[in-house]
Order: C-alpha cells, then sequence, then structure tokens
C-alpha cells in the first residue's frame, strides 16, 4: 500500500513538472524563433538590396539559406503569392503558422506582418528603411521575450514542480 | 507540298500571335484577365494596347481606334455597362507585372515603362518622386499601359537589296517616319536579316551592333533578347547612343551599327566616331520626310554631309509600314527600280508573305 502511494505521488509530481516545463517552454521558444525570425529577415534584406533579386526568388532563397526551423514559412509565403498575387495577403496566410508552431504573440506576429505591407513596394533606399524598422522592432521583442523568459520560465518549472509536491502532501 | 506547309506556316503564326495576348493576360490581375480573356480570338491577334486606369473603364486599343471592354469580354464603343476598373485591379496588376519587387526594377521604372517577358512593354504613370538626381521613381501607379509587342518576321525581305551592297556589304542606311508608322518594327527586321545573311542575295551575314537605348529593338529581359535579332547581333541595353556607339566599336567589333531614333548633337559625333571606324551605321530617325528632317538642327547637318547613302521615308497613307520612298543619299532622288510602288505594308505582312514565298 505504501509503495502504491509513493508511486503514485511520483505520477503526480512528475506529470505537474512536466506541464510546468512545457508551460515555460513557450517562452524560451518564442525567444528562441524570435532570434531566427530577425536573421531570416536580415537574409532576406541582403537579397533585396544586394543583389535586387525578385520578391519571389529572395522568399525561396531565405527559405533555403536561413535555419528551417522558421525559414519554411517564407516557402510558405512564396507558395501562397503564386495564388493571391499579393504580398499583404501572403504574408496574412501565415498567421496561424506563427501563432501555432512558433510561439510568437500578437505584438510579434503584428511587426512581421507590417513587413508584407511594404515588402517590393518601394525602391531600394525606402525598402531599407522598411526592413531596419522591422528589424530594430523585433529586437526589441527580444529582449522583452528575454526578460519574461528568464521571469517566467524558472516560475513555471518550479511551480510544475512544487504544485506537485503539494498535491502529493495534501493527498499523502 | 510546299503550299501546305506554307498554310500551315499561317496558321501556326495564328496561333502564335493569340497566345501572345494570352500570355499577357497571366501579368495581369486574374480579375481582369479573366475579363480579357473572354474577347474573341480573332479580336485578341489585332489588339495592340490595354489601357488600365484606376476608376476607368477598362480599354483596348486597336488598329488607331479604342473600345471599351463589358464584363463578358465584348469590346463596345459607348461607355455604359462597362467594366471599371478598380484600384485594386491597378495595383495587382503592377505587382505582377513588376514580380512584387518595385527595387528591382528601379531604373526600367525612371523610364517609365517595363518590359516583360516577350517583350512587352507596360507604361506607367502615377505619382512621380523627384530625389537629388532627378526623376527617382514613380509611385501611387494610377495607370498602366500594356503595349503588345507583335515583332513582324520578314517585313524587311523585299527591301533588304536596297541596302544590301555587293561584297557583303551595306550601305549607311536612315529610315525616316513619323511615330507609329513601324520604323522599329523594320529596324529590327532589317537587323535581322543583315545578322543572319540573306542566301537569296549572296549575303553571308555580318556583326552588328545594337544600341538599344529605349529596349524597343531586341527587349532584352533578364538579358535575353526577347525578339529575334539574328545570330550575329550584340546587344548593349538602355545605353545611350554616343557610349553605346564608342562602347561596341572598341570591344565587338561590329560592321554594322544599329541604333533608333538619332537627334541630338551626340548622336552625330557618335556617327562621325563609328565612320572613323569603318563602321556602317543603320538608324532611324523622326520626321515626316526629307525636307522636314532638313529642317532639323542635327539632323540636318548628317544630311548635309551625305553620310547616309540610302534613306528611307516611311508614313501609314497604305496601313501602318508604308514605305514612300527609297531615296539616295547623294542626290536625295527615289532610286529608281521599275518594279517598285509601294514596298511593304507591315499591316499585310501575312499577305505580303504569301506572295512572296508561296
Amino acid at each position: 500500500m505504501f509503495l502504491l502511494k509513493i508511486l503514485g505521488s511520483l505520477i503526480v509530481i512528475t506529470s505537474s513538472s512536466l506541464i510546468g516545463f512545457t508551460y515555460g517552454s513557450y517562452y524560451s521558444k518564442r525567444l528562441k524563433n524570435l532570434m531566427l525570425l530577425s536573421n531570416s529577415i536580415q537574409l532576406l534584406e541582403t537579397e533585396v538590396m544586394f543583389t535586387a533579386t525578385p520578391i519571389p526568388e529572395a522568399l525561396e532563397n531565405v527559405y533555403k539559406k536561413g535555419n528551417k526551423r522558421v525559414s519554411y514559412i517564407f516557402l510558405d509565403i512564396k507558395k501562397h503569392l503564386n495564388k493571391s498575387f499579393s504580398t499583404n495577403d501572403s504574408f496574412n496566410s501565415v498567421i496561424p503558422t506563427l501563432k501555432q508552431d512558433l510561439n510568437l504573440n500578437e505584438e510579434d506576429i503584428e511587426i512581421f506582418l507590417s513587413l508584407g505591407k511594404v515588402l517590393g513596394k518601394s525602391d531600394r533606399q525606402d525598402q531599407q528603411k522598411h526592413f531596419k524598422t522591422v528589424i530594430t522592432q523585433l529586437d526589441r521583442q527580444q529582449k522583452d521575450a528575454e526578460d519574461s523568459k528568464n521571469k517566467n520560465e524558472k516560475m513555471c518549472k518550479s511551480l510544475g514542480v512544487l504544485g506537485g509536491i503539494l498535491i502529493t502532501i495534501i493527498l499523502f | 507540298m510546299e503550299k501546305q506547309m506554307s498554310n500551315n506556316f499561317i496558321r501556326k503564326r495564328i496561333e502564335n500571335k493569340s497566345s501572345t495576348f494570352n500570355k499577357v493576360l497571366n501579368y495581369l490581375d486574374p480579375n481582369i484577365s479573366s475579363i480579357l480573356n473572354r474577347i474573341p480570338e480573332d479580336i485578341k491577334d489585332r489588339i495592340e494596347e490595354i489601357r488600365i486606369r484606376s476608376g476607368k473603364p477598362l480599354m483596348i486599343c486597336m488598329e488607331g481606334s479604342d473600345f471599351f471592354i463589358n464584363r463578358v469580354g465584348k469590346p463596345e464603343i459607348n461607355s455604359n455597362n462597362v467594366y471599371i476598373t478598380t484600384e485594386e485591379n491597378v495595383a495587382k496588376s503592377f505587382q505582377i507585372i513588376s514580380n512584387y519587387s518595385v527595387y528591382a526594377i528601379e531604373d526600367e521604372l525612371k523610364n517609365g515603362f517595363i518590359t516583360i517577358k516577350g517583350g512587352h512593354r507596360v507604361g506607367v504613370s502615377g505619382k512621380v518622386v523627384y530625389g537629388k538626381n532627378g526623376l527617382e521613381t514613380i509611385k501611387n501607379i494610377s495607370s498602366l499601359n500594356v503595349r503588345i509587342a507583335r515583332e513582324k518576321i520578314g517585313v524587311s525581305n523585299t527591301i533588304m537589296q536596297d541596302i544590301i551592297k555587293e561584297l557583303n556589304t551595306i550601305h549607311h542606311t536612315l529610315i525616316v517616319s513619323p511615330p507609329q508608322c513601324g520604323k522599329t518594327t523594320l529596324l529590327r527586321d532589317i537587323i535581322r536579316n543583315l545578322s543572319n545573311g540573306m542566301p537569296n542575295y549572296n549575303f553571308r551575314g555580318i556583326k552588328v551592333g545594337l544600341v538599344d537605348e529605349r529596349s524597343e529593338i531586341a527587349s532584352l529581359y533578364n538579358g535575353q533578347p526577347q525578339n529575334n535579332i539574328g545570330v550575329r547581333t550584340d546587344v548593349l541595353d538602355g545605353c545611350k547612343k554616343y557610349d553605346g556607339m564608342i562602347l561596341l566599336i572598341r570591344s565587338m567589333s561590329p560592321h554594322v551599327i544599329a541604333t533608333d531614333e538619332l537627334g541630338d548633337e551626340k548622336d552625330i559625333k557618335a556617327i562621325h566616331e563609328a565612320l572613323k571606324a569603318g563602321v556602317k551605321v543603320i538608324a532611324t530617325a523622326h520626321g515626316e520626310g526629307i525636307e522636314d528632317i532638313k529642317t532639323k538642327p542635327n539632323l540636318k547637318e548628317i544630311i548635309e554631309e551625305k553620310i547616309f547613302e540610302r534613306i528611307f521615308i516611311l508614313d501609314n497613307s497604305n496601313g501602318v509600314g508604308t514605305i514612300r520612298h527609297i531615296l539616295d543619299g547623294k542626290t536625295f532622288k527615289p532610286i529608281s527600280r521599275g518594279e517598285r510602288k509601294n514596298y511593304v505594308s507591315i499591316k499585310n505582312t501575312r499577305k505580303l508573305n504569301s506572295n512572296n514565298f508561296f
């Protein structure tokens, strides 16, 4: 009987810790993905600024050169472009992916979408300004993500573990 | 057998032509192109321009007049119940035409038009932005003019005998014409013939250097000529005539230099450079006739120097591309050759081809 109790408490503790770790990892994933997204946008900037590659090709190149964990969204955008004929619509088409798969929050997504509204629609100088703005804004989001990661990740994890222990103690 | 083949050739040509129009439609907003696609095939062949103006009726231009297009793709003369182009139609079409990348066509946009695949040109108007170096870009695009390029291969065949000299060389030639009379079309085909050679005249083909300042002759797209300009032709695209001629003489050792629309002082200087280098020149100029040309400041000079040995005068008295006179550049008298009257009507190429070949 006693052994069974021990086993049960162990299960409770592990599962609640797991929940805590999963929630916690949301923060580090967001940070990581923001960083990769920012890198991909810098790749896109290079394509636009230095080689003046047209958008469809540039998007594909970003997909190829970037870290596939994030850069696959650029391929999705390119594919959508062939159907919608509008960069803005194509950027909007990846909102669910950004939210669910990449763990980005509303503000991050809004910043990314703002690029879709202007991408390719003006001359090089102007494009550079837009890229700069987006990258700076994403940097700020990264800092924010880092802060909330430091604050919350540990908390979530401890909360998970301690919560498990609490339940065990109460039920024991 | 030969007749059979020639008929097929003609039919093929027509098919090619309408698919030309359909290919252009790929560059327009699907909402518009689905309407334009319903235009009857025989009309599609003859369309020269598609006019897309924000908030105005969708129009096509053909054979000197224009038509409104209604919702089912029927050309109409009055503007009731026709399709009105929306702002979005224009914006989307422009996005597709520019391949979503205005920055990649900055330089072209400065000239006010974009060349798309197939050599078609899309004229653009909207808000012009000036910067430090003059005209910088055009934004807020409000109208597009899609000019469908149809090269007329073979139009110069019958006049090549007046350009070709014995010993595999040619006369210095000037083509004089008012706008929209087919001088560029004629020049392009002459270039093709010179470059490929003409076995009929025992002419082997010579190296041609083409200075295509306005990208109208070769219509380079991604560095590839979209028009047939022959196998021995080197193109400098978007290059000023003076710079281009000097460059070509220096680097490509052409036998002939071809260029469009002479008129500047520097152009004349460039022609002198070409003469110095022993290169033949073939060029076009705006003008109503030889007397008209003689009143124009820079052209006058070069005509009086009697550099050009052959001068073709075009007009549209018998349709676009009527050759009114072929003058001898020394005497300014029409060169006499009994059987010749009105040479080529570019418009009637098909008929002419069939007269000539079949």
